[in-house]
């Protein structure tokens, strides 16, 4: 498999000993450099993904979506982003001015920081903290915040009401998240995300297979956990739109709606990617212990299989998305607190007893 | 006491017969409509004065939250002034008139024919059966005896209506708790009914098929066939609808309990129709008071008993079946004759008054005509079908939540244009 | 749902009822779409009924003679004032009866609401609806009508002023070919 960290190094050297530059510029280009690549794919995927969501969408919905820009409608999700940032940024009259605007940044900075932490490839993982999954559920906390501000300082009643929910919501729900995480991390006795990656390559060791009944329990509670972090699906009612007309973001044109547009994708992606990441082996191709087969899948670089297996979480989710109605706020919460939380206790509790007992799936 | 329809500051009763109609006293104003927040209540004394009591509409403390008039789910511009606890409904005063047109004031100025023009107008989803009321309500005035092909082929054209009302109510119902895949199969299922419908009646929303003494036209030459593929397609559809939705686990939660009201107060309110039915109240005009040929048909009329949004939806989904039972009984038998009667160039009402009430896709639609011989009605009353469904929401929803607020109204079924007039 | 179901009952339902749901839109997903695309079948498989009431026109002979004879009877049916008749009294130098003569028959597309009363009016089988139904313009103006003055051949899509083309209940023209 391709080790991207060899590229890596190599641009250090280059920098380091054949342009002789001290410690400073070295970290400063190299930051900018990622930095900047970050934000391209960022901008890329949220584009993607959201072409992907209207294709999948009308599909689903026996319609066949956008066809008129550009061939199959490739270029419909450019024209609406060129029509969003020409728009006009308005700010309600007796809005808080300062957390009006503060608020798609902070949701924007929450999307982005957790969307560094993902594994791109076998040494392309951009931030890679010891406690890296765990810094992860705590920097995506910070979009509750965002969230909340912006209801409130909206000046909108609609606003405020989803602020509430929201707020409600995926404060709940990180419980479940953070446990499914947990029961994962004790699998695979790490919590850096490249760890975590690395101790699913080999054959049948992607986590799902690993840990069997536990970690299919927590990769689906992860999922639904995941979508209403992401504030998707039958969990949208933050958003609402028969409710509550567009919930908290109804106040924001051009490209404040724009931010939360793009984090609510984002989000979606990092919350797939991360359930990749977790339990379907991130980058680690799928290795069935025949040789042959293994060489062939190895071949395939990392990065196809980190996209592959992300892009089909986002499908699952879409699809759930596109069946389910929604949820009511108190329907959320008994669903979060009688249904998913005791079932990822019990999934915390099963998965140590499988590690501590040495019952995990493993040829070796 | 306050004014249904019309502004607040409108001055004068306009039906009555010595409002003045001169439009230079009637000019639309453009100043603020400025909104009282208190009511009266007006009560005699022992000494038989009239004396008046002011109450408040709410208190300082009380979160009010305007549901509309621009709201995706009040299917329309219905105002629901909503006095919220948290997510908690305390009251609910609706506000109509957004789209008050002055239907029945019009219809004392236009001729006979003309009123036809403006009855697809109020419920277009039950223009077929608004119509069917007001051209009922005419003949009988006029005593016209209709042929029997006239009688079958409005019974299916109705039915076809219903149809088209209640796929596009569960696919409401589904959009409105935010399942978009159920409500787009729905509409599409829905577009196949109209495009039967419009190879006849020539439209799609207004569809100006009936008129005074028979039809507008003969049926296509290919609606027999039409309607009876359509009705074979119709049937695993609406299947379709339930797996999606209807059975959906999250669904019942949803319903299950939601805007429960019970028989005697849907008598006390007049909650007609399926929301009505789906209580226990047996009030289906089509078997108590037959109209065309619904009493040569054989149709169950459905009624449940929990009397809450679930059952108001199953209510729907059942009549469908029955509906297409109906049509599946008469598109075989359509008897020949005449499709329309020749009538005079110029239709009076003899004296009289007369009610003619028809079961309309959600609710009683009635029209009461008042005719002292003209060619013009001396008054027409319309019994909107949606009027007494929005005057029980309060008493639905209280100690609800908001999100049930959508619920209700989605599963109570009501078309503004209807209840404004 | 009448019977209290236990929790795992409950959950298990609950799972049922979803996976049908998800089954159901999985379904959808590969079945054939119901978009018909619009500006590009236009000339191909559109189909638009008969009797859709798109516009107002006179009816012809072969000639392109018109039958109306100013009676004003659609003008007085109309319920909002859509058509306006000129007209004046001529005597005809033969026999010298006087005869209702038309000079401008206006229709005002923009005001018309299509309840074809002015055709159930019409004593002489002079009027009918089209379904010609591509009548946006810019300019209101240009929806005030003139029918004695235009010669009707169809509108902008004389193909389908029978209909177009053949359809079925239960499914959708998608294509933009003729099949």
């Amino acid at each position: 498999m391709f080790d991207f960290s060899i590229v890596a190094k190599w641009f250090d050297n280059l920098l380091r000993v054949t342009c002789g530059l001290g410690d400073f510029w070295v970290i400063l280009i190299e930051c900018v450099l990622v930095g900047l690549a970050i934000l391209l794919a960022y901008a890329l995927l949220a584009i993607v993904l959201i072409f992907m969501e209207r294709k999948v969408c009308a599909y689903f919905q026996c319609r066949i979506g956008p066809v008129r820009v550009g061939w199959w409608g490739t270029l419909q999700v450019l024209a609406d982003v060129l029509k969003m940032l020409v728009k006009e940024i308005f700010v309600v009259d007796k809005a808080d001015k300062l957390l009006y605007y503060l608020a798609p940044f902070l949701v924007i900075v929450a999307s982005v920081g957790t969307f560094s932490f993902l594994p791109w490839n076998k040494g392309a993982e951009i931030l890679d903290f010891n406690v890296g999954i765990f810094l992860v559920t705590a920097i995506s906390s910070i979009g509750v915040v965002g969230i909340f501000i912006a209801g409130w300082a909206s000046n909108n009643k609609y606003s405020v009401l989803s602020a509430m929910r929201g707020a409600v919501q995926m404060i709940s729900y990180e419980l479940s998240l953070g446990l499914c995480i947990i029961s994962a991390v004790i699998l695979t006795g790490t919590m850096q995300i490249s760890g975590i990656v690395e101790a699913q390559t080999g054959p049948w060791q992607w986590l799902i297979f690993q840990g069997h009944i536990p970690a299919v329990l927590a990769f689906i509670v992860f999922c639904v956990a995941g979508n209403a972090e992401a504030n998707r699906g039958p969990f949208d009612l933050a958003e609402a739109e028969s409710e509550l007309t567009a919930g908290y973001h109804t106040e924001y044109s051009g490209m404040g709606f724009g931010f939360y547009y793009l984090a609510e994708y984002l989000n979606l992606f990092v919350v797939s990617g991360l359930a990749a990441t977790v339990f379907l082996g991130g980058w680690a191709p799928i290795n069935i212990g025949i040789e042959g087969f293994d060489t062939v899948m190895n071949y395939i670089p990392g990065i196809l299989w980190f996209l592959g297996k992300t892009f089909f979480v986002v499908f699952l989710l879409m699809w759930i998305r596109w069946t389910f109605p929604r949820l009511r706020v108190d329907q959320i919460l008994n669903l979060e607190w009688k249904f998913l939380m005791p079932l990822s206790l019990i999934i915390l509790v099963l998965m140590t007893i499988c590690v501590a007992f040495n019952w995990t799936f493993t040829i070796v | 006491m306050r004014r249904l329809f019309l502004r607040n500051d409108f001055s004068g009763y306009p039906l009555r017969k010595d409002f003045n109609m001169d439009p230079e006293r009637n000019m639309y104003s453009t100043e603020d409509d400025i909104e009282i927040d208190t009511t009266t209540e007006w009560y005699l004394t022992d000494s038989g004065d009239l004396k008046s009591v002011s109450h408040s509409l709410f208190t300082d403390d009380d979160f009010v939250v305007n549901i509309g008039p621009q709201h995706p789910s009040t299917h329309g511009v219905l105002r629901l002034q909503t006095i919220l606890d948290g997510e908690t409904v305390k009251h609910i005063y609706p506000h109509l008139g957004y789209i008050h047109r002055g239907i029945e004031k019009l219809c004392e100025n236009f001729t006979y024919p003309q009123t036809l023009a403006l009855t697809d107008r109020m419920n277009y989803l039950s223009a077929m059966m608004h119509r069917h009321a007001l051209v009922g309500v005419i003949e009988e005035g006029m005593g016209i005896e209709l042929s029997d092909r006239i009688m079958y082929i409005r019974t299916i054209m109705d039915e076809l209506q219903r149809i088209d009302n209640h796929l596009l109510y569960t696919a409401c119902c589904a959009q409105d708790l935010g399942a978009l895949t159920a409500f787009l199969y729905g509409m599409r299922d829905r577009e196949h009914v109209l495009n039967v419908m419009e190879e006849t009646t020539g439209g799609r929303l207004i569809q100006n098929y009936y008129r005074i003494g028979g039809l507008q036209a003969d049926i296509d030459p290919n609606f027999v066939s039409n309607v009876k593929q359509l009705c074979k397609y119709l049937r695993p559809m609406v299947q379709e609808y339930l797996d999606v939705f209807g059975d959906n686990v999250i669904t019942h939660k949803r319903f299950e309990g939601i805007g429960t009201m019970n028989e005697a107060d849907c008598i006390n309110y007049g909650v007609t129709g399926p929301a009505g039915r789906a209580s226990g109240w047996k009030n289906d005009v089509r078997k108590y008071h037959p109209y065309a040929v619904y009493d040569k048909v054989d149709f169950e009329e459905i009624t449940l008993t929990h009397g809450d949004s679930m059952d108001r939806y199953y209510c729907h989904i059942q009549e469908i079946y029955q509906s297409l039972n109906i049509i599946e009984q008469l598109i075989d038998n359509i008897p020949t004759g005449e499709f329309y009667l020749k009538q005079k160039p110029i239709i009076k009402v003899p004296e009289g008054q007369w009610y003619f009430s028809v079961e309309g896709a959600s609710g009683e639609f009635g029209v009461y005509l008042d005719s002292r011989g003209d060619k013009s009605a001396y008054r027409m009353k319309f019994r909107p079908m949606g009027l007494t469904l929005v005057g029980a929401m309060d008493k639905m929803l209280r100690g609800q939540k908001i999100a049930d607020l959508v619920t209700t109204g989605a599963a109570l079924d009501f078309v503004i244009p209807d209840i404004d007039r | 749902m009448e019977n209290k179901l236990s929790y795992f009952g409950e959950v298990r339902e609950a799972l049922k009822t979803l996976s049908i749901g998800l089954k159901t839109t999985i379904k959808e997903f590969f079945t054939s779409k119901s978009t018909e695309q619009y500006p590009e079948n236009r000339k191909t498989t559109l189909h638009i009924a008969k009797r859709h009431r798109g516009r107002l026109v006179f009816k012809r002979d072969e000639n392109e003679n018109y039958k109306c004879v100013a009676c004003l009877m659609c003008e007085k049916a109309c319920p909002n004032g859509t058509i306006r008749i000129m007209h004046e009294m001529i005597t005809d130098p033969e026999t010298g009866k006087k005869k209702r003569q038309l000079i401008d028959y206006e229709y005002d597309l923009g005001d018309c609401m299509f309840c074809e009363l002015c055709v159930n009016a019409c004593n002489f089988d002079a009027i009918e609806f089209t379904n010609d139904f591509e009548n946006a313009v810019f300019d209101r103006s240009r929806l005030i009508l003139h029918l004695d003055k235009e010669v009707y051949r169809g509108g902008s899509l004389p193909e389908v002023i029978e209909g177009g083309a053949n359809w079925e209940i239960g499914t959708f023209n998608t294509g933009t070919k003729t099949k």
